[in-house]
């Protein structure tokens, strides 16, 4: 069966094998798409999350033939030739990472808060924090790149 | 030839650099790279998803592996018959212990076969393995793999296998006894006859995954009777070397390529089959593969943490100072020994060196089980023994009745100090971390204005800077090239695994050439490229890597003030490079060069040479003999650890509000990767406390999967304090010691000292569950527990593994439908086989991949119009259509307003993006009650829409958990009324670990009467009982409500609860919880019906 989406604001369209084949799994082998990541396979993890319809959702727990006409983005699509995305940016600024493996999942629920939320709460940022694992850091680095990109999201809409 | 002898020449010039010295850049000029929190090198790749980790590599015609492992914690492999899986179109390769060498590998003691050979020694044993064009094929193959077995009797335990007559794990190991040592230093008897106060306890650790969110994982690839192997390893050359015996070939017919490394923790050092078995599959197929290790198979073939049994005496002067230690251990290898027998040792000396004690006494026992092999984790041995002897100096301050914060002071060890066993203690700030612990958490003030419930813990740690393990080197070498544009490039084989060691090691390398860090480059390890080097273990690569890439550095720096000497026609002594410029050491500016223009000029003439330093670095340590008599380790660091909790006693439940940690590791090259280190450390340390366990039953874990083992996530982290030393290591470079297990090593110690402090209890067995506290609290309430025998679990991994399916691979592709109506999805559920999904996956679709049924066919019904009708009535009933999101509740302000219970139980589904995965129909279909929504839906009365081929018919929820949908039936809706004035509801979910079945959850609604009192008042418990208990409270109808009426109607919750023991909990703890938060619930939801407008 085929299936069409957009995929980082491109039209994709693609053979699936099996019914049952997951998202994570038609990014990464279909689309070669590896930046999403495979972690736990049972939506627990958190490291496969990519944005669907503008909501974080995990890609190991979504079927890919019920993406049709979604619109899917991925942290391949953040950021452009020249700059880094704000979110990506505040990561590399607060040395928020460590093996990395987590980082396009946090990104990408970072992104998924910040676009729906632009001024989050504490919680809404501790919810959204906590929907990722990171085995690395404890979580405190990526906190602060958190609050850092949601200032400077704020502070590109003001200016 | 010639240059490699050069290059030899230039070593020996690196080898006179003074290493101890204080380093003269300190003081005077100030260091200009080192100290700084530069970009990371890793940064960018792996914010864009850039970064190669193993399972993004794809060659042409690679294949796909998976692994048949064994069932049986021990059995004799009668027959093994691979024809049908070989048969299977798009299968490649099976392969056998027959198609290995039949040697056997490991770092100490080698006792482990690639694939097994006659035996199989625990659950998850490699018995065959398969390449195939797709993973998919690969695991049906599995599947297709006939293996007899002659069950024989296991040693599931220590108690097991040290018991007489115990079933030997390997015949060559009597008494399962894998590896045994003693010593005595001093006379320990007399040093406990001079002892005013002895303390003595025995402390069991805990089995801890690595649980690094990458599993493990290889491609292999064979040319010319040479595999490479691309392996998430951190030791590329140990891992060579293994890989090599296993495969039986020489070293360098095995190139090891490490890739990016997706978190390793000591999990990632080359001890496991993975990679071996994937080279195995290649060199049969002849075609690329790529193996890597399902999340399952990382927790049952991975080597996780080694339990300890540690039995531990201290002696005491009435003063407070140490006289004697005596330990006994005995350690749960697990089937194979892999890195244990080092671990052993580190459990049992290391800790020696961490205060003054006079004399050590122990005895230490490695003992095989057929359990998952254990293995090298963060921390080593430290933490096991920290868990026990730390306590042991808690219990000593409360006897001695010195605040343990002195008496550790009071003993801590000294720069200068020497261990019984002949540790060399150099730089040690240990007094100076306990004092700035204690100042960061505030411990003085907090000791002197205790609150109920409240407690303060600490402990510390000393870790070695490498350790003399793998033959009598503990080194490092290092090429440092300057390159024609001016750049540097470090070649080296020590590797990242996100520590940060590349950044460290170009801070080191560019403050020693006096280059911008933006100029110098770094390799990734690749064993045919770099020089010989041991990898990421030990906490070595700060003080080990960068003493030899700061060797090498420097060699290249002399090499290039000769070449500038030759071109500025004055010696080398007055030439400087600074910032990439060289030039007369007291020149102006316009006098300086850039370091491009040096080098083009000197390659390129007649007889140039490229600038290439060569440096190596060795430990300068001793190789401990076998009593493990030797200074391990040329540099300690050390930790104090200082927690805060608060316990709740009705429940057990810690809360870890603080933890404070101090270390000292010298000098710090990047305070942020430093700090990141610890912060993880920490965090590592709290889960192996408090959340990181299974539930097992015959050898194996229940469920193997992320939901039963919760790592800690953001939401169960304490404020964390980390601090650093102010401290020099005269053989470090620039002053450096390592720092990446340390931070792990008290935490739990310092969590179990502080709920000792708090409410009196003593943990003595990891991990510290809030049942063993509630226990100990209240042990009456238990005083009447019958004993529960194990029962083999219900379907998922359990009935998967045991009946010959353990890949759960679909045997024919799906196929996916999409219902347009109610009326034709119900018909496609009546020809059987099929299931129903909603909006991402459905319960049923999850199932079966942990093993339960699988269907042939699947029906969306995401585009059925009136199941994703989400609307409010003029009455303001609320119904919500079976594709309806979770996430739609958790927007809808009427939702949060009029129904509390709903709004809570959204809350504790925890964040938007299992909201936004959950539908009506996939989490009321179940019915299944230890699920957030129709738990709270019960509690406020709902009713469900439900069609099948005879119609559609709407009912309670509550008449629907009695009667169960039949398997033609599905959800259309649910429908909730709003509740009448002076009413309020609310739900709670207890689930300490943050599993996503709780251990009770509990909704509840009240309704008052005009004059206050109860008209009605209903209670739901879950995740008890097979069906929720539901109470209508009619015999509180009419009366005044108050808590002690409350609780005393809730009490026979107890007795109608019939939970199941597992990972959450057991019967008689559930129990009990089930009691108490039918309470908070009803509790909450009187006190909501008495406020307006909080229904």
């Amino acid at each position: 069966m085929r299936v069409k989406f957009k995929l980082n604001g491109d039209p994709v369209e693609v053979n699936l094998r099996s019914g049952d084949r997951l998202l994570v799994d038609v990014l990464r082998e279909d689309l070669e798409l590896t930046g999403t990541k495979h972690g736990c396979g049972i939506g627990a993890c958190g490291t496969c999350t990519v944005i669907m319809d503008g909501y974080p959702i995990a890609s190991c727990m979504q079927l890919a033939a019920l993406c049709e006409g979604a619109e899917i983005r991925t942290v391949e699509g953040l950021a452009g030739a020249a700059s880094l995305h704000p979110v990506q940016q505040a990561f590399v600024d607060k040395s928020a990472l460590q093996c990395g493996i987590c980082i396009p999942g946090h990104v990408m629920a970072a992104c998924a808060l910040i676009e729906r939320s632009p001024d989050p709460s504490d919680e809404e940022i501790r919810a959204s924090l906590d929907s990722v694992y990171c085995r690395c850091t404890g979580y405190a680095r990526i906190e602060q790149a958190y609050r850092e990109a949601i200032a400077a999201v704020r502070k590109a809409r003001n200016s | 030839m010639g240059f490699a002898f050069s290059v030899f020449s230039v070593l020996s010039v690196a080898d006179t650099d003074p290493m101890n010295p204080r380093d003269p850049k300190l003081s005077a000029a100030g260091l200009l790279v080192v100290g700084k929190d530069v970009p990371r090198t890793d940064a960018i790749p792996k914010v864009t998803g850039a970064a190669q980790y193993v399972a993004d590599l794809r060659l042409p015609r690679m294949l796909h592996a998976a692994v048949l492992r064994s069932p049986h914690p021990h059995a004799r492999i009668v027959s093994i018959d691979t024809r049908a899986a070989e048969a299977m179109p798009g299968v490649k390769a099976v392969v056998t212990g027959a198609d290995t060498a039949r040697r056997k590998w490991g770092a100490f003691r080698p006792d482990l076969y690639p694939l097994a050979i006659e035996k199989v020694r625990y659950v998850g044993d490699e018995v065959a393995a398969v390449a195939a064009v797709d993973p998919e094929t690969a695991r049906a193959a599995v599947d297709k793999i006939v293996v007899e077995y002659q069950v024989l009797p296991a040693a599931l335990s220590l108690d097991q296998a040290l018991a007489p007559g115990a079933p030997l794990v390997h015949e060559d190991a009597p008494g399962n006894v894998a590896h045994h040592f003693n010593f005595e230093r001093g006379d320990v008897d007399a040093g406990f006859k001079a002892s005013d106060v002895v303390v003595e306890g025995t402390w069991e650790s805990a089995r801890q995954w690595h649980t690094a969110l990458e599993t493990i994982g290889c491609v292999a690839q064979w040319t010319n009777g040479r595999v490479t192997m691309w392996c998430n390893t951190q030791t590329a050359y140990l891992a060579r070397g293994r890989y090599a015996t296993a495969l039986g070939l020489p070293e360098s017919r095995v190139r090891v390529i490490q890739t990016e490394v997706g978190g390793g923790f000591g999990g990632k050092s080359g001890d496991d089959n993975a990679s071996v078995i994937c080279a195995i599959l290649a060199r049969k197929s002849g075609r690329p593969v790529r193996l890597i290790h399902t999340r399952e198979e990382e927790f049952i073939a991975s080597h996780p943490r080694m339990p300890m049994r540690y039995w531990v005496r201290l002696g005491f002067s009435r003063e407070g100072l140490v006289r004697a230690k005596e330990i006994k251990m005995w350690a749960d290898n697990g089937a194979y020994t892999g890195k244990s027998q080092a671990i052993l040792g580190a459990a049992t000396v290391r800790h020696d060196a961490l205060y003054k004690y006079p004399v050590v006494r122990a005895d230490s026992t490695l003992v095989y089980t057929n359990l998952v092999p254990t293995g090298a984790f963060r921390g080593f041995g430290n933490p096991s023994a920290d868990w026990a002897v730390e306590q042991a100096w808690d219990l000593a301050a409360e006897k001695l009745g010195i605040d343990v914060l002195d008496l550790l002071r009071m003993n801590a060890v000294e720069p200068g100090g020497v261990s019984p066993h002949n540790h060399k203690i150099t730089s040690c700030e240990l007094k100076q971390c306990i004092d700035k612990a204690a100042g960061l958490i505030r411990w003085r003030e907090k000791r002197r204005e205790r609150k109920p419930g409240r407690g303060l813990g600490m402990g510390c740690s000393i870790h070695v800077n490498g350790r003399r393990s793998f033959g009598d080197w503990d080194g490092s070498s290092a090429i440092v090239r300057v390159n024609e544009d001016g750049r540097a490039t470090i070649i080296t084989g020590e590797g990242e695994i996100g520590q940060g060691n590349l950044t460290v090691l170009r801070q080191i390398a560019a403050e020693e050439l006096g280059f911008p860090y933006e100029d110098v480059d770094i390799t990734r390890p690749d064993t045919d490229v770099q020089p010989h080097a041991l990898g990421a273990l030990a906490s070595r690569l700060t003080y080990i890597a960068g003493n030899a890439v700061k060797r090498a550095a420097a060699a290249a720096a002399t090499q290039l003030l000769e070449a500038a000497a030759r071109q500025f026609g004055r010696p080398a002594s007055e030439l400087a490079i600074i910032h990439g410029q060289i030039g007369p050491r007291r020149g102006s500016e316009t006098e300086f060069k850039p370091v491009a223009q040096v080098v083009r000029a000197d390659i390129y003439q007649r007889d140039g040479q490229p600038i290439v330093g060569v440096g190596a670095f060795d430990n300068p340590s001793d190789f401990p003999d076998h009593s493990r008599y030797g200074n391990e380790s040329g540099a300690y660091n050390f930790v104090a650890q200082a927690a805060e909790v608060d316990v709740d006693r009705s429940t057990g439940q810690v809360s870890l509000l603080e933890i404070a940690s101090v270390v000292d590791c010298g000098t710090v090259i990047h305070p942020a990767a430093a700090e990141g280190q610890v912060q993880g450390a920490v965090t590592q340390g709290i889960g192996l406390a408090m959340y990181e366990y299974f539930d097992w039953y015959n050898g194996v874990p229940t469920d193997p999967q992320l939901k039963d083992y919760p790592i800690p996530g953001a939401a169960m982290m304490p404020k964390l304090h980390v601090a650093f030393a102010d401290s020099y290591e005269p053989s470090g470079p620039y002053g450096a010691k390592g720092l990446g297990e340390i931070g792990l090593d008290a935490v739990p110690a310092a969590i179990a000292n502080a709920i000792a402090d708090a409410v009196g209890v003593r943990i003595h067995e990891l991990p510290i569950t809030a049942e063993k506290i509630h226990r100990a609290l209240h042990p009456g309430l238990y005083a009447a527990e019958k004993p529960v025998p194990p029962a083999a679990p219900k379907g998922g991994f359990w009935s998967r593994f045991s009946t010959g399916r353990p890949s759960g691979a679909r045997p024919a592709p799906a196929e996916l439908v999409f219902a347009t109506s109610v009326e034709e999805a119900v018909s496609l559920l009546a020809a059987g086989d099929t299931a129903l999904v909603a909006g991402g996956m459905s319960h049923a679709l999850r199932r079966e991949r942990t093993g339960y049924a699988q269907a042939k066919r699947l029906v969306s019904i995401q585009r059925i119009p009136e199941l994703n009708e989400f609307t409010m009535d003029a009455r303001g009933t609320l119904r919500a259509g079976a594709a309806v999101r979770q996430q739609a509740f958790y927007e809808n302000e009427r939702v949060k307003k009029s129904w509390r219970a709903i709004d809570d139980a959204m809350e504790a589904v925890g964040h938007t993006r299992i909201r936004r995965m959950l539908t009506v129909g996939g989490s009321v279909g179940p019915l299944i009650g230890g699920f957030d929504l129709p738990l709270a839906a019960l509690a406020l009365n709902a009713r469900v829409t439900v069609a099948g081929p005879k119609g559609r018919r709407t009912t309670t929820l509550e008449q629907l958990f009695q009667a169960r949908l039949s398997k033609d039936e599905m959800v259309v809706a649910i429908e909730v009324d709003p509740l009448p004035p002076r009413s309020g509801s609310s739900f709670y979910k207890y689930m300490p670990r943050g599993l996503e079945i709780p251990v009770v959850n509990t909704a509840a609604r009240v309704t008052l009467n005009a004059d206050g009192t109860c008209a009605a008042a209903r209670v739901a418990v879950g995740a008890v009982s097979w069906k929720p208990i539901l109470l209508d409270l009619r015999e509180l109808g009419g009366k005044r409500l108050g808590e002690d009426m409350l609780r005393a109607t809730v009490q026979n919750v107890r007795t109608l609860a019939e939970p199941m023991a597992d990972v959450r909990g057991s019967v008689a703890y559930k129990r009990e919880m089930a009691v108490e938060f039918a309470y908070r619930a009803l509790d909450t939801a009187w006190r909501r019906a008495a406020r307006p407008g909080n229904a």
